[in-house]
C-alpha cells in the first residue's frame, strides 16, 4: 500500500506548498490588518490568520458544500433542499469537466512529445465550431443536432490542432510559437463570427450568440435540477479511451515511442512526421470536445467568456497528473473543486478568486521542480525516477 | 555538427540543395509579388477618381498642417509597379534578388493606397498614425528585446507576458505610493530582475523545462496581479492612481516640420527603446559580452571548454531581460493608461516574442517589426476614429499569422540560436 | 612544459573509470595514449582539461602540483584541448571562434577587439602552416580545416601542452598525413603533445613514448622503436587481436540487394555516396570496411530508407526501393542494427518487452487489429530474452538501465525475431566487451548460414576481417575495391581505406 502511494507524494506535497504559499500572499495582502499592526500586532495577526482560515473554509464549503445543508436535507426529505445541499458538489463536477477534456489533450502531446499550448485556441473554436453547427441543425431533431455539433466541435478543434502539428512535421516549426500565436487568431476568429448574424444574438450588445437551449446537453440527474450535465460522463469515458489509446493501440505505441526518442521511432520505420500531426490532431480535437461541451452543457451561449484558460490550466494538470489518464482526471477534479469552491470563497470572505490562479502557477512550479519539493520536506530521492516521462518539449 | 564529411579534395557535383531550396523560396516569392502587383493595378483601375488627401501637423497637434494630395489609383499603381518590378526581378534573377529591400520600398505605397481607399475620400491626419505606431510599438520592442537576450543565451523565454503585468502593476503600486514617477519603472525592472533570477534559476538549478517555467510566470503573473488588483487597488485607489509619464519635445529637434511632431515629441520610453536598439546591436555584435552570449546560445559546450562560464551568463541575460520587459511593463500603467487594469498587457508579450522571430533574432528587425506592428494597431485606432468600418480582428491577426509564416519559413526562412530552450549541464 | 599524471584515479557509479593512471610527457615530444573504447582515455582528457576532478592522485606541470576546478583554470596552466567533437560555434567566423574566451577587448563596455584577434590568426595560421582563413564562417568549412581551427584556438592561448582526442577520426587518409605534419611542427617548436587513439599505426609513427591504457589502468609504456604492432595490440586489449569466430565457406545464393550507380548525399548538401555499385548474395557476408565519415552512415541510411537517394538503382530481393519508407524496407525482411544504439535503436526509458517489438509493434502476433496484445508480447520478449541470453532483472525493466552489451543483444533480438532476407548491421560491437562480440559475431553468422544476406559496415579492420566473406572498402564516398575473403589481408584492406588503390 505505502508503495503504491509513493507516487501521489510529490504531488501531494506540492499542492500543499503552493496553498501555503497562497496563505503567506494572503497575509501580506491583507491591508487592513496590516495597518493595525503597529496598534494592535496580537490582533492584527489573528484577524489575518483568522481570514485566512475563513477563506480556505469557505472554499472548502463552496467545493465540497456545507454539511448544514445536508442535514437540512435529510430532515426536510424536499428535493429543493436537497437540491441547495448538492449543488456545490455538482458546479465542482461542472468546473472538472472542460479541465479534464483540456488536460487530457494536453496529456497525449506532452505523451508524444509535442508542446501543444494552444489548448486555449482549440478549445474556443471547438465551443465556435460546436455553435455553428447546432445553429445550422437546427429544427432537426435534438439528438441528431447534439450529435452532430459535437462532431463539428471535434472537427473544429481538430483542424487547429492540425495546423501546427503539420507545420512542425513539414517545416519544423516550433508548435510552442505556433500554438500561442494560434491562440490569439482563434480568439479574433470568434470575435470576428460573433459579428455575423447568423451567430450574433440580435438583442445583445456583446458579442454573445444565440441561445442553444435547443441542443442541450442532458442533465444527469434531471430530477436534482443541477448542472452536472452528460459531458462530465463523457469525460471520464474519453479518459478510459484515452489510456486505452495510448498503452493498448499501436497508434498509442508510436506516439509514445515518438514522445520519448524520436530518432529511433524513425529507426523502427514509425513515421515521425505523421505521430507529430496525430498526435496534435488528437489533441486538438479532445480540446474541441471539451469546447462543445461546455457551450452546450454549462453555458447555453457562445462569446469568449466561454473560455477562462482552461488551455494554460490543462499544462498543470497534465504535468500533476503525471500525463496518465487517470492521474489528469484526479487534477482536473481538485482544480475543479478549486476553481468552484473559489467562487463560494470569492462571495463569502471577499478573497478574489484569482489567488487560485496563482495556486495554479505554484502548483506547476512545484509539480515541475520535484527536486525542489523533497529538498524542502527533506525526502529521500527515489531509486529510479518511475513511469511517465516528464513533459519534455520536443526537440525544436 | 556532422560527423560525415565531404572529402576536401572533390568539387561538389550539382548545386546543393540547400541553394536549390533558395531558387525555389525566390520563385515562390516572384510569383507571390508579381501576382500583387498585378492586383495593385486592378484596383488602380477602380480609384483612378479616389481623392486622398494626408495631412501632417507642421509643427504642433492642431497646428498648421502640410497636405498631401493624390488620387488613390496613382498610389496603386506605384504600389502595384515596385512589387511587380521586384517579382520579376526575382523570377529572372533568382535569389540573388534581396526581397526585403523590395518589400520595404513597396510597403509604405500599399499601406497609403489601402489606407487612402478604405478612407473613401475623407481627409486624415497621418501624424498620430505615425506617433501612434511608435507608441505602440514601444513595449513590443522593448520585450522582444527582452526575449532576444534571452534566446541569444540559449533560455527560451516566453514569459514576457507575464513580466509585463507584473512590470505595470508594481510600477503603478510603487509610483503611487511615493508619489514620484522615475520610481515606478524602477521598481518594475527590479521585480523583472527578481523574476528572471527565479526562472533561471528553477529551469537551471532545478531543470524544470524552460517551457513550464515560462508558463508559471505568465499564468502566476496573471493570478497575482488581478489578485492585486481585486484585493488591494480596487479598495485603496490611492495606490493605483500613479503620477503618469509625460512626452517630453526634444528641443530644437521636435521643430522639424513634419517630423518632429512624430519623432521627437513622445514619451522618454520611445527614446529609451531606440537607445536600447542602438546600445543592444552594439553590445550582441561588437563586445566580448555579445560574442560569449552568442555562443552560449549556439553551442554552449563550445563556450563551456574554452573557460566561458555558461550558467552565469545565462543568469545574468535572464535577468538584464527581466529589467527590460518589468521596465517595459511600467508603461502599460504609467502611461497608456494612467492607472493599472485587469490583464492590461492583453497578449502584447507575446506579440513581442513574435517580433523577435520577425526581426530575425536582431535589434534593429525586432524594432522594424515591432512598428509593423505597432501600425497595424495605430490604423485600427485611425480608422475607427474616423468612423470606416473594417472589423479589427483582421488586422489584429496579421502579426500572429505573420509569426506563423515566418516560423515556418514559408518565405526565406531566418533562423534563431541553435540552442535556445536546450538545457546545459556543466560538470 | 612537462607534464605529468599521478595516480589519478576516478571512480563514476558503478564504473573505475582510472584506476590509479601515471602517465608523463616531455617538453617537445608526443605521448601517444592509446586504447580501446572504455578504456578511460576520454575521462582522463576531462580530468586533464579541468570538465572533471579526480577523486585522488596529483597533476603536475613542470614538477608543480596544480588544481584545476573548472576549463578556464586547466587553460590558464597551459593546456589546450583539440576535442574529438569540435567545440566551435558553426555561425562564427574563425577568428571569433578561436578568439572564444581569451578576447582581446578594448574600451569602457569591452569591445572585441577584432583587429587585433585577426592579426594573431593570420600569424598563427602562417607560422604553423596551417593554412585557415580566418573570415570563413565554420559551418562553410570541410572537417580537416575545421580541426585546424581547433589548434590554433589552442595555440593562440599559448597552450604549451595540446592534448588531440582521436584526432584521426573524422579524417581523410591526406588529412592524417598533414596533421601528422602539423604534431611534428609543433613538437619541434616545443610544444607538448599528448595524442589520444586507438590506432596502433598513429602511434607508432608519430609519437615519442607510448602508454597504452586498458581497463581504467596503465596497461604499459614503451617506446615505439622497442615494440610492435603486436604487443600494443596484446597490451591494448590483453589477448591476440585475432578475432577467433569460426565459420564454414559462404554458399552465396542468388542477390538480395542490389546497388547501380548509388548517388546520396549527406546532412551538408554534399554527395557522401558516389556511384556505389554493389551486390550481396543470400547467404553471404559482405563487409563494408572504412575510416568513419567515408559515407557508410548516408550509405546504411539510403539501403534502409532513413535518407534519400539522390541517383541510381536500389533493389532488395528484386524490389526496387529507391524511395521505400523505412516501414516498407523493413517489411521486406530487412533487419537493421543500427550505428548508434542508444540513440537510434533503443528508447532508453522504455521497457525491454516494449523495445523488443519497436520495429514489429504492428505485425502478427504483437498487433491484433490495432490493438497490442501484451500478453503474448511478454510471452515472446520472455523468449526473446532468454534465446540471446539477455542479463535483465524482468522484461518490465527500462532498458536503459542494462549494460551495453544487453542493449546490443535486445536490438539483435528484436531484429532476428523475425525472418529476414537482408540483415543491415552498422558498427554492430562498438564499445562491447569481448564476449558479447563474440556472441553476436556468432548470432551474425548463423543468419548467414540460415540463408541471409548480410552487410556489415564497420570501422574496426579486425571485425571486417573474422566476419566478411567478401570486403568491400569505402573511400571519400565510392568503393574502391572489393576483396574475397582469402585476397583480404590487414595490409590489403588497410591500404584500401587509406586511399591507395
Amino acid at each position: 500500500m505505502r508503495k503504491r502511494l509513493r507516487p501521489l507524494l510529490v504531488p501531494a506535497l506540492a499542492v500543499l506548498s503552493a496553498f501555503i504559499v497562497g496563505s503567506l500572499f494572503l497575509l501580506f495582502t491583507d491591508i487592513k490588518h496590516i495597518g493595525m499592526l503597529t496598534t494592535d500586532p496580537v490582533g492584527a495577526f489573528t484577524g489575518a490568520l483568522g481570514n485566512i482560515i475563513d477563506a480556505y473554509g469557505a472554499l472548502i464549503v463552496g467545493a465540497f458544500g456545507d454539511p448544514k445543508r445536508f442535514s437540512t436535507a435529510l430532515q426536510s426529505g424536499d428535493i429543493h433542499d436537497w437540491t441547495i445541499a448538492f449543488r456545490p458538489m455538482s458546479e465542482t463536477l461542472v468546473a472538472a469537466t472542460p479541465l479534464m477534456f483540456t488536460g487530457l489533450a494536453i496529456a497525449v502531446s506532452f505523451r508524444s512529445g509535442v508542446f501543444n499550448i494552444g489548448g486555449d485556441g482549440q478549445f474556443v473554436l471547438g465551443a465556435l465550431g460546436a455553435t455553428v453547427v447546432a445553429l445550422m441543425f437546427r429544427g432537426m431533431p435534438a439528438p441528431i443536432t447534439l450529435v452532430a455539433a459535437l462532431a463539428g466541435g471535434i472537427v473544429f478543434g481538430a483542424v487547429w490542432g492540425f495546423i501546427p502539428g503539420f507545420l512542425k512535421a513539414r517545416t519544423g516549426a516550433h508548435e510552442v510559437i505556433t500554438t500561442i500565436m494560434l491562440n490569439y487568431v482563434a480568439l479574433q476568429i470568434v470575435q470576428l463570427a460573433l459579428r455575423n448574424d447568423f451567430l450574433r444574438q440580435s438583442t445583445s450588445s456583446q458579442p454573445i450568440s444565440k441561445v442553444l437551449d435547443f441542443v442541450r446537453v442532458p442533465q444527469l440527474i434531471p430530477f436534482l435540477g443541477l448542472r452536472l450535465h452528460w459531458g462530465f460522463i463523457v469525460a471520464l469515458l474519453v479518459a478510459a479511451l484515452v489510456s486505452w489509446f495510448l498503452f493498448k493501440t499501436t497508434k498509442g505505441f508510436e506516439l509514445r515511442s515518438a514522445g520519448l526518442n524520436l530518432t529511433a521511432a524513425r529507426y523502427a520505420g514509425m513515421s515521425a512526421g505523421g505521430s507529430i500531426i496525430l498526435a496534435m490532431v488528437v489533441s486538438g480535437a479532445l480540446a474541441g470536445l471539451g469546447g462543445a461541451f461546455q457551450v452546450m452543457g454549462s453555458v447555453t451561449q457562445m462569446s469568449n467568456d466561454v473560455n477562462s484558460g482552461y488551455g494554460w490550466t490543462a499544462i498543470a494538470l497534465a504535468l500533476l497528473g503525471g500525463t496518465r489518464p487517470g492521474g489528469v482526471v484526479a487534477a482536473a477534479l481538485l482544480f475543479g473543486a478549486l476553481n468552484n469552491g473559489g467562487h463560494g470563497m470569492q462571495v463569502a470572505s471577499g478573497v478574489p478568486l484569482d489567488l487560485l490562479v496563482f495556486i495554479q502557477a505554484l502548483v506547476i512550479m512545484f509539480v515541475a521542480a520535484p527536486d525542489l519539493v523533497r529538498k524542502i520536506y527533506r525526502l529521500r530521492q527515489p531509486a529510479i525516477e518511475s513511469g511517465a516521462p516528464a513533459a519534455e518539449g520536443a526537440p525544436a | 555538427m556532422t560527423a560525415s564529411a565531404a572529402p576536401a579534395n572533390v568539387a561538389p557535383v550539382a548545386l546543393s540543395e540547400g541553394h536549390r531550396r533558395a531558387q525555389r523560396a525566390a520563385r515562390i516569392r516572384g510569383v507571390i509579388f508579381a501576382a500583387l502587383g498585378v492586383m495593385g493595378l486592378s484596383f488602380a483601375s477602380g480609384t483612378m477618381s479616389h481623392d486622398v488627401t494626408f495631412r501632417f501637423w507642421l509643427q504642433q497637434q492642431g497646428g498648421d498642417a502640410w497636405e498631401f494630395h493624390a488620387m488613390a489609383g496613382v498610389i496603386w499603381i506605384i504600389a502595384a509597379l515596385i512589387t511587380g518590378i521586384g517579382g520579376i526581378l526575382q523570377l529572372w534573377r533568382g535569389a540573388s534578388v534581396s526581397w526585403r529591400r523590395w518589400m520595404a520600398l513597396a510597403m509604405p505605397f500599399w499601406i497609403a493606397a489601402i489606407i487612402g481607399t478604405l478612407l473613401a475620400g475623407k481627409p486624415a491626419v497621418l501624424t498620430n498614425l505615425f506617433a501612434g505606431s511608435l507608441e505602440y510599438a514601444f513595449p513590443i520592442a522593448m520585450g522582444a528585446f527582452a526575449a532576444m537576450i534571452c534566446e541569444r543565451s540559449g533560455m527560451l523565454n516566453i514569459a514576457i507576458e507575464g513580466k509585463f503585468l507584473l512590470g505595470a502593476c508594481v510600477a503603478s503600486i510603487a509610483a503611487s505610493v511615493t508619489g514620484l514617477v522615475i520610481v515606478g519603472p524602477i521598481v518594475a525592472a527590479l521585480v523583472g530582475v527578481g523574476v528572471g533570477w527565479l526562472m533561471t534559476w528553477l529551469a537551471i538549478r532545478h531543470r524544470v523545462d524552460q517551457i513550464i517555467v515560462g508558463t508559471v510566470v505568465n499564468f502566476g503573473a496573471l493570478g497575482v496581479t488581478n489578485f492585486m488588483y481585486l484585493r488591494v487597488l480596487q479598495l485603496n485607489t490611492n495606490l493605483n492612481t500613479p503620477p503618469t509619464v509625460e512626452a517630453i519635445k526634444i528641443p530644437l529637434l521636435s521643430d522639424i516640420p513634419v517630423l518632429g511632431p512624430i519623432l521627437f515629441s513622445g514619451t522618454p520610453y520611445l527614446y529609451l527603446a531606440l537607445v536600447t536598439m542602438v546600445v543592444l546591436t552594439y553590445m550582441l555584435f561588437r563586445t566580448r559580452w555579445g560574442l560569449r552570449l552568442r555562443a552560449s546560445g549556439e553551442y554552449p559546450q563550445a563556450a563551456g571548454t574554452v573557460g566561458v562560464d555558461v550558467i552565469k551568463i545565462r543568469y545574468r541575460a535572464m535577468m538584464l531581460a527581466g529589467a527590460l520587459a518589468g521596465f517595459a511593463g511600467s508603461y502599460l500603467s504609467l502611461h497608456s493608461a494612467g492607472s493599472f487594469q485587469i490583464n492590461m498587457s492583453a497578449g502584447k508579450g507575446f506579440i513581442a516574442i513574435a517580433a523577435m522571430i520577425f526581426g530575425g533574432w536582431n535589434p534593429i528587425g525586432a524594432f522594424g517589426a515591432a512598428l509593423v506592428f505597432g501600425f497595424s494597431d495605430a490604423t485600427q485606432t485611425l480608422l475607427s476614429s474616423l468612423g470606416v468600418d473594417v472589423p479589427p480582428q483582421i488586422l489584429t491577426s496579421v502579426p500572429y499569422l505573420v509569426t506563423i509564416v515566418v516560423v515556418a519559413g514559408l518565405v526565406g526562412r531566418v533562423r534563431g540560436p541553435a540552442m535556445a530552450g536546450q538545457p546545459y549541464e556543466q560538470s | 612544459m612537462r607534464l605529468e599524471l599521478r595516480e589519478i584515479t576516478k571512480q563514476f557509479p558503478g564504473v573505475l573509470a582510472n584506476d590509479r593512471i601515471s602517465i608523463s610527457a616531455d617538453r617537445g615530444k608526443v605521448l601517444g595514449l592509446l586504447g580501446e573504447n572504455g578504456a578511460g582515455k576520454t575521462t582522463l582528457m576531462n580530468i586533464l582539461s579541468g570538465l572533471y576532478r579526480p577523486d585522488s592522485g596529483e597533476i603536475l606541470i613542470d614538477g608543480e602540483p596544480r588544481l584545476f576546478s573548472d576549463p578556464a583554470d586547466a587553460i590558464t596552466a597551459g593546456i589546450g584541448m583539440v576535442h574529438q567533437h569540435f567545440m566551435l560555434v558553426p555561425v562564427f567566423d574563425v577568428v571569433e571562434s578561436v578568439a572564444l574566451g581569451a578576447e582581446p577587448v578594448t574600451g569602457l563596455v569591452h569591445t572585441f577587439d577584432r583587429a587585433t584577434a585577426r592579426k594573431r590568426v593570420v600569424e598563427l595560421s602562417a607560422q604553423y602552416g596551417l593554412h585557415v582563413d580566418p573570415d570563413a564562417k565554420i559551418e562553410d568549412l570541410p572537417v580537416g580545416v575545421r580541426q585546424r581551427v581547433e589548434i590554433l584556438k589552442a595555440l593562440y592561448r599559448k597552450s604549451d601542452i595540446l592534448v588531440l582526442d582521436e584526432p584521426s577520426a573524422v579524417l581523410t587518409p591526406g588529412e592524417t598525413e598533414e596533421l601528422f605534419a602539423i604534431i611534428r611542427g609543433l613538437a619541434a617548436g616545443g610544444t607538448t603533445v599528448i595524442f589520444i587513439t586507438h590506432k596502433l599505426n598513429e602511434v607508432l609513427e608519430v609519437a615519442d613514448t607510448i602508454t597504452v591504457l586498458r581497463r581504467g589502468r596503465v596497461a604499459g609504456t614503451v617506446l615505439p622503436d622497442e615494440t610492435s604492432r603486436e604487443e600494443l595490440a596484446n597490451l591494448m586489449v590483453g589477448r591476440d587481436v585475432e578475432l577467433t569466430v569460426t565459420r564454414s565457406p559462404a554458399k552465396p545464393a542468388g542477390v538480395v540487394l542490389e546497388l547501380v550507380d548509388l548517388n546520396v548525399r549527406d546532412d551538408r548538401d554534399s554527395m557522401a555516396v558516389r556511384g556505389v555499385n554493389l551486390e550481396v548474395r543470400a547467404g553471404e557476408i559482405v563487409a563494408v570496411a572504412g575510416v568513419q565519415g567515408n559515407g557508410q552512415t548516408e550509405l546504411v541510411e539510403a539501403i534502409t530508407g532513413l535518407r534519400q537517394v539522390d541517383s541510381g538503382s536500389l533493389r532488395i530481393g528484386g524490389q526496387v526501393v529507391e524511395h521505400a519508407s523505412p516501414r516498407r524496407v523493413s517489411d521486406l525482411g530487412v533487419a537493421h542494427i543500427p550505428e548508434d544504439r542508444s540513440r537510434d535503436g533503443l528508447i532508453g526509458s522504455m521497457t525491454v518487452e516494449e523495445n523488443y517489438i519497436l520495429d514489429s509493434y504492428h505485425r502478427d502476433p504483437y498487433s491484433n487489429g490495432g490493438r497490442l496484445d501484451w500478453k503474448v508480447i511478454g510471452e515472446k520478449a520472455e523468449v526473446g530474452v532468454r534465446e540471446f541470453d539477455i542479463r535483465t532483472p524482468s522484461i518490465e525493466t527500462h532498458v536503459g538501465a542494462l549494460s551495453g552489451g544487453n542493449q546490443q543483444k535486445v536490438i539483435v533480438a528484436r531484429e532476428f525475431s523475425r525472418p529476414v532476407q537482408l540483415v543491415i548491421a552498422a558498427q554492430p560491437t562498438r564499445g562491447l566487451d569481448v564476449g558479447s562480440i563474440e556472441y553476436i559475431h556468432r548470432r551474425i553468422i548463423e543468419q548467414r548460414d540460415a540463408g541471409a544476406a548480410i552487410l556489415i559496415v564497420s570501422t574496426e579492420l579486425d571485425e571486417v576481417l573474422a566476419l566478411g566473406d567478401r570486403v568491400a572498402v569505402m573511400f571519400a564516398g565510392q568503393i574502391v575495391g572489393v576483396l574475397s575473403s582469402d585476397q583480404a589481408t590487414k595490409e590489403a584492406v588497410g591500404m584500401l581505406m587509406g586511399g591507395v588503390h
